[in-house]
Order: C-alpha cells, then structure tokens, then sequence
C-alpha cells in the first residue's frame, strides 16, 4: 500500500513503499538461471567438471555430508515451522513477486528433499510433510531459485530462530558444484583468483601502470605526489582491495581516496600483487576449501612483505571474510602488530584518523550532492566495525557527515541490520541474470526515490564493489544517473586537503576541522 | 483401556526423551565451522544470554518481524506455558506451592493458547503466502494442539472428569503402577492426543524448541577478530 | 554460437565475446558491432583500437579511467568522459567495447 503523506511540501501525497508485498506470482522467475560452468571452471576448483552420471546419489550424500559437518545446515532444516515471518522480507521476492523468492520457499527447495531421505515423517509419508524425490526437475529449480539469493542474511535478522537462508542456499550450490553443475561467474572467477591473484585476471605489470596512471592523476588534482605503492616490502600496512578498484567506476575514486588517506597519515603501506583482491568468491558457493584456498593467498602475501597490519578496502562479501572469517581460514595472524584489529577496515582507519585531528577537509566540496548512505548487507549483517555492536553502522555515516554537508537518512525499515541488497550481490552481479538483479534492486531504489522526493536527495554512497557496479547499472533504469552511486572514500577524497595542496579558489577556503560535529 | 493408555504413555515418553536427546546429541556435536551470527550481535557470552533470552522468552524477532504472528504466537505459547505448570498438579504429591500459585491463571491461559491456535490456524489459511508455504503436516500439527486444547477445555468447563482419579493414574505410572483410568470420552481424546504430541516432537518441526539454542546466528558470539575459532575437521585441513 | 564472417564461422560464448582472440579481424569487428546495434565510426575504432593496444601490452583490458584519459588526449575534453563513452557504447565502454574489440570479457564486481 503506498502511504499517505498529509505533510508534502506541495499537499498531501502517495509515497511509494520500498517494502510493498506483491502479489503472489507463482513460477513467473522460474526461467532464470545464470549460465552454467564450462568443464574446466569447474575442475579448476576440484568439482567434476560435467553432471556425473550418478549425481543423485552423489548429492544426497553430501546433504547428509553438510548436515553433520555445519551446526547452522542442520539445525535449520530442521527448526522451521513455517510460521511466515520471513515471506516478505526478501528483496528478490519483493520485486519478482515469485513465491519461491520467499526465503522459507527457497529453503524448502532443500529442505523437501532433505525430508525425503533423511527424516522418518519424509520417508514414510512424503505427501505429508511435502517431501519429495531429487529429480532432475528439482535440481534444475535448484539452479534457477539459489541463484536468486543473494546471502544478504536479511531474513536471518527477522526469522524467531535465526534461520539464515544465506547458509541454505551456499550449501546448495556447493551440492551443485559437486555433482558438476557449477555457475559459470562465480566459478570462472574463483579460477582466475587463484591462479592470478585477483577476480579480474589483472596481471602485476597492468596493476602497476593502471596504479602509476592513478598517481599522475592525483598529482595533476592536487599537486601532491601520492603514492599507490606495489609490492612494497617492508610496509606497515597491506591494503587488500577488491580488484574492481582497480578498474571499475566509481570504484577507482575510492582508491584514491584510501590513497590520499594513508598519505595524509603518513603511514607506509602497499598493495600486493599476489593478493590483490578482497572479494572471496568461495563464500557464494559455499565451498569452505576454496575460501580458505583464496584467503591464504592473503597470509602469505602479508608474510613475504612483512608487514604489521591489514586494511581491507571498500568490500562488502570481503568484508564479512575478513572480519569473521579470516582468523578462522588463515589465522593465526600472530606476525602482525596486535595494537591493531586484524583485519582492519579502511572505515576504521579513516575514523581513526579524523577523531585524532590528522585529516583536515573541506567539506563544502561535497555541496553539489545530496547524499544518502546504502548499508551494504554483508557489511551490516555479516560483520562489524569498530569496538562496539553497530559500529559497522555508525563509522560510514560518521566518516561521510564528516566530509559532507547534506546528509540524509532513508527509510529505518531498510536500513542498518534491515539493510536491502543492492541486488547483485551473492554472485549474482552477471549480465546474464539483469532481470532478476534489476527486481531485486527496485525495493532499494523506492527508498531512494522517497528520499530523492522528501529531500532532494542526489547521490548514494556504498563500500562494497559490488553495490557500486550493480547500481551504476541499475540505477538509470529508475531515474538516477549513472553515476549517482559513490564511493564512501570517493567522497573523502574530494574533501580532504593534503598538506602542500593547491586549491583551485582563492581564497583559501574555511577549514573546517573533521571531528566537529557533522550535519544530518 | 487403562492398560493401552498406560503403555501408550510409557511409549510416548520414552520416544520424546530418547528422540529428543538424540537430537539434542547430534545438534551439540555437530561443528559450526565460521562464525555467522547475524549482526549487530553481542561482544560477550553475557551479552549472548541476553539476547537469547529476549528470544526466548519474548520473541525478539518474530516481533520485529511481523505483529499479528507475534500475538497469536505469543498468546498460544504463553498460554501453553502456564497451562503445562498448571498440569504439574496431576504428577506430584504434595502439590509445590507455586503450582497453586500458578493455576488461576493456567485456566484463563486455556484461553489465550487456544485463541492464538485459531489466530495461527486462521492466517495459514487467509494469507495467501503462508498457504502458499503450507504442507497438510502444518495444518495437522495446529488442528492437533487445537483438539489437546478443545478437549482440556471441555473437561475443565463443561463436562468434568474425575480428576482425582486421573491424578492417581498418573502418579501410579510414576510408580510403575496401572491404576484406573476414568473412561470420559474427553478425557481419552485428550490425553491420546498428548501422547501423540509426545511422540511425533523430535520428530517434526517442534524440533524450533531446542533448535534455537543451538542457532549459530543467534548463540555465537561477535569476537572473531579476537578469539580463533575453528571446527575439528576443518584444524584437519591445516595438518 | 558463432559469427559469420566473410565465409569463416568464428565461434563465440554465451554472451557474444569471442572465444578464441586471434580470430579477431577489423571484418569481424564490424559483424559483432552489428549484433551488438553499434553503428561503428572512426570514434569507435579509436577506442577499439586503443584497447587492442592496451591488451597486446597488458593481457586486460585498462580500466575505464585509463581509456577515457586516452580518449580525453586523442579526441579532446568533451568526449574523453564517462558519459561520452556511453554513448559511443551504450551497454558500457568495458564489456561492449571489449566484446567489439575482440577481448574478453572483464570478470567480477565490474
């Protein structure tokens, strides 16, 4: 239902609703399916490269594989009762209207089949508790439905017994990957990480000319030589980004401004070629060998350059990784200096640094924006920042209202723990699955649009690549520009005056100090 | 009759102890190899406490969640609750105080358990997506409690049963003893239903009830920057 | 899947980019262009051409900044821009133009 706005500028007013329910539209999702994994995507990563011949078999064993090697796998698969408090929470449902979309829907895709064969009621009386036999039907609805989940945990933060469909739906595509059905994006991309380094195939020599071009840049801006130095050993500091920083817009913006920042401090730090990206596929399939495979390239590439810390670029699955998984996969991180969080967030950083007084900006460099802040889901739900409980939340919206003059807020219902998905997360940021990640992003875009309506509101800044890749994309399809996505650290830096700066306007303008209170 | 009731009721409670520890057993031995709690969560154990207590004890999410199944869930086991402390009357001798204390508000919980069923009952059928996630076994598992809670109700208002009696049937069981049981035709519904209850609890979804305890979103704790965790056969792949 | 190209067939993958780059010719270039409804004019084969440049060094594609910087130097301010780029290649300079210019198609969050 949309809302009536009695108080609008010009008279009373419809507003839409970002978490509107639709209409059941049962099946209408059900022809999408990413392209599947060619042979050796798949071999490279240890599946089979082809659907085996005995896969049924080879599957059902690995439900009950996953079920006594995963407390989270088993307990919800059995705990839920089908009380309907998630059917309206998932983004993908609330733009497809698809049934299936439905978070305990899509567990049940499983969850039936687990029924079937592992539980007396399934086995003796399926019709009564809706199990049902792993036909190829199922497997096909299987490929289709858990490539609609983005594992943006959403519906883990509304479920009475915390059931996370994000563990469900890994856990099926890693049962996929093993019986030799695997998803072309993330396994293709998964391949080149761990041959190359990075997500992008981006060689060391490309990484060093793209990052020289970038340092000519910022000379050219500010007058400042700002270093993006590679493979630098000896550093204090090893930045670990996604490579679509490397390349993509706005991506790139940010970079510069962690550059400018580490600058600023005066800290010594590096990127690695060996490790050059933050993105960790293996988390969307599930696959904890993979994962852990892509996490180590980061511990050895911090052991060879010898460095004290780790900071993490702007990343949302990455982060997640990093902050709650990293220490598991690839730990323990002894070598590194303990007066700091292993790993730590360029956010966390940057905040430090403006709450010690060491970054002076101008904000009203950010005046022609308007900005709104979008949690990235995994960064919300998957992690934290800072000391306490919520500091994912707050350090962003401080580092930007300190660099920012027009901030606002959007609606509290999609926001913080019950943040949307921009709708390509997950592995689902592929050209071949666009209907379903534009759907998927529309409850996010209304709640832009409320505020774009309420108070002209422009730009939204993200710190996840795959946020800033899927809206650029996504956006002009509801009105916005292109480019009306941006980087937190884009934002940074174009507020920030390095010491030695040449300002374009005379005079110099008023400083403002960065710890002062910021506007909201 | 006594004879079958008394033998169904050992079965039943045998099924609902073993099956339940069983699956208590397999839940607790089985590894939660990452750490996933769903963020914000608490820093500390104390603080895991708490917000599991909120769970537990006022539906914290379900809440945040969706206000209609909140009320008619809390109402049914809320309700529930009050109304099993009250049936503790009928197993012990002497009563314990709080029993006492407990039973005026165990007859008016019938009330709320029973409308909080109908409430649940009715919106399985009346909301499109939840019919849509329905199978027969959630309709029957309502339309099971609906029937426990019917035939209670009956005895307690309607038609009284000789609870002495009952409660000397009860308290023999505990004794290994078979004594008479009134032949009350609410009575037998009531506590034949029960005993399917008993039965089919670990194995059908009334397995939420421990479930949540062993809920790695919910019981872990945010220190993964500080405290290594690492599943056994996972520390095998570092060998 | 594959292009036809004066009487050669040239294979290709599910979203058009061609499997095997040394089949690339300026010929072929023009039939994926065609598939792709790009009219190509000399301010296409610019870019075109600087990302063959750039791949025959680099083995990837520049990032999007790097080839509007070299578009910025050769064809002047007002079309080395983002949106400029878009006009020239409406489903984005990164994968469109790549998929004309015979490269592969960038991989992960871009």
């Amino acid at each position: 239902m949309a809302i009536l706005d009695m108080d609008g500028e010009d008279g009373p007013k419809f507003i839409p609703d970002p978490l509107k329910i639709p209409k059941l539209a049962c099946d209408s999702m059900a022809d999408s399916a990413p392209y599947p994994a060619y042979p050796e995507h798949n071999m490279k990563l240890g599946f089979p490269g082809e659907l085996l011949d005995n896969w049924q078999e080879v599957a059902i064993a690995k439900i009950g594989d996953l079920a006594s090697k995963n407390r989270a796998f088993q307990v919800y698969l059995d705990a839920c009762v089908k009380c309907g408090a998630c059917t309206d929470k998932c983004h993908y449902f609330l733009g497809s209207g698809d049934p299936k979309n439905m978070p305990v829907a899509r567990q049940d895709l499983l969850r039936s089949v687990y029924r079937r064969y592992y539980t007396f009621a399934g086995k003796y009386f399926p019709w009564l508790v809706g199990a049902r036999d792993l036909t190829r039907e199922v497997l096909d609805e299987w490929y289709s439905y858990y490539h609609q989940c983005s594992q943006c945990r959403r519906c883990s933060v509304f479920c009475p017994y915390g059931i996370d469909t994000a563990e469900i739906s890994m856990a099926a595509r890693e049962i996929m990957d093993t019986v030799g059905i695997g998803q072309k994006y993330c396994n293709e991309i998964i391949g080149k990480a761990l041959e190359i380094g990075n997500n992008l195939g981006l060689q060391e020599k490309a990484l060093r000319a793209t990052l020289e071009d970038l340092e000519e840049d910022i000379e050219d801006e500010t007058g400042v030589s700002v270093r993006i130095p590679v493979d630098e050993k000896g550093a204090d500091i090893l930045l670990i980004t996604p490579s679509a920083d490397f390349f993509a817009e706005p991506h790139i913006d940010g970079l510069i401004g962690y550059a400018k920042v580490f600058h600023q401090a005066g800290v010594s730090w590096t990127v690695s070629s060996y490790a050059s990206e933050a993105a960790n596929f293996g988390l969307f399939i599930g696959s904890y060998e993979n994962m852990r495979d892509l996490a180590l390239r980061i511990r050895r590439a911090a052991e060879d350059l010898g460095v004290k810390r780790i900071v993490f670029g702007e990343c949302g699955h990455a982060w997640r990784v990093a902050y709650s998984f990293l220490n598991t996969l690839a730990g323990p991180f002894d070598f590194l200096d303990q007066n700091y969080p292993i790993p730590q967030h360029i956010l966390e950083f940057t905040w430090d640094q403006i709450e010690r007084g060491n970054l002076k900006f101008d904000k009203t460099k950010n005046d022609h924006l308007r900005l709104t802040y979008h949690d990235s889901c995994n960064v919300a739900r998957g992690s934290r920042m800072g000391d306490k409980p919520g500091g994912q939340f707050e350090i962003p919206r401080n580092v930007i209202k300190a660099v920012c003059n027009n901030y606002f807020e959007m609606d509290r219902d999609t926001t913080k723990e019950s943040t949307l998905c921009c709708g390509g997360g997950g592995g689902l940021l592929t050209d071949d699955l666009m209907d379903i990640r534009v759907k998927g992003a529309s409850p996010r875009m209304t709640a832009l649009q409320q505020v774009t309506q309420d108070h002209g509101v422009t730009h939204m800044a993200a710190i996840c690549a795959i946020c800033k890749t899927q809206f650029a994309k996504v956006m002009p399809k509801f009105g916005y520009e292109r480019d009306s996505i941006l980087s937190v650290h884009q934002l940074v830096s174009n507020a920030i005056l390095l010491d030695g700066q040449i300002t374009d306007d005379a005079p110099v303008p008023e400083l403002e100090m960065a710890n002062e209170e910021g506007t909201s | 009759m006594s004879t079958l009731y008394a033998l169904l009721f050992y079965f039943a409670t045998i099924m609902l102890v073993v099956g339940l520890g069983l699956r208590i057993a397999k839940y607790a031995r089985t590894p939660a190899p990452l750490k996933i709690p769903t963020m914000p969560a608490p820093t500390t154990r104390s603080g895991v406490f708490w917000r599991m207590s909120r769970e537990v004890l006022v539906f914290e999410s379900l809440f945040k969640s969706n206000k209609w199944i909140w009320v008619f869930g809390y109402m049914f086991h809320v309700g529930l609750a009050l109304v099993l402390l009250r049936h503790f009357r009928y197993f012990i001798e002497p009563i314990w105080f709080w029993v006492n204390w407990v039973q005026p508000f165990g007859i008016y919980a019938s009330f709320a358990l029973l409308i909080g069923l109908l409430g649940l009952l009715v919106r399985r059928i009346v909301v499109e997506r939840i019919r849509y996630i329905s199978s027969p076994s959630d309709y029957l598992m309502l339309l099971l409690l609906i029937g426990i809670a019917l035939s209670g109700m009956n005895m307690k208002f309607l038609a009284p049963t000789d609870i002495v009696a009952v409660k000397v049937f009860f308290l023999g069981l505990l004794r290994l003893q078979i004594n008479e049981l009134p032949t009350s035709a609410s009575l037998l519904v009531h506590l034949g239903l029960v005993a399917t209850l008993m039965i089919i609890f670990p194995i059908s979804k009334l397995l939420h009830g421990p479930g949540i305890f062993f809920s790695p979103t919910r019981y872990q704790v945010d220190n993964s920057r500080e405290k290594r965790h690492l599943a056994p056969w996972a520390a095998e792949l570092e060998k | 899947m594959s292009y036809e190209v004066n009487g050669a067939t040239i294979e290709h993958d599910e979203e058009g980019y061609i499997t095997t780059l040394s089949d690339w010719t300026k010929d072929l270039a023009d039939v994926i262009a065609k598939a792709e409804e790009v009219d190509m004019n000399s301010e296409h084969w610019e870019v075109v051409n600087f990302l063959r440049d750039y791949y025959e060094e680099y083995q990837i594609a520049p990032a999007v900044r790097v080839l509007i910087k070299a578009v910025k130097k050769s064809m002047g301010p007002e079309k080395g821009n983002n949106k400029y780029m878009y006009e020239l290649f409406p489903y984005g300079p990164a994968k469109q133009a790549c998929k004309i210019a015979g490269l592969p198609k960038p991989t992960g969050c871009v």
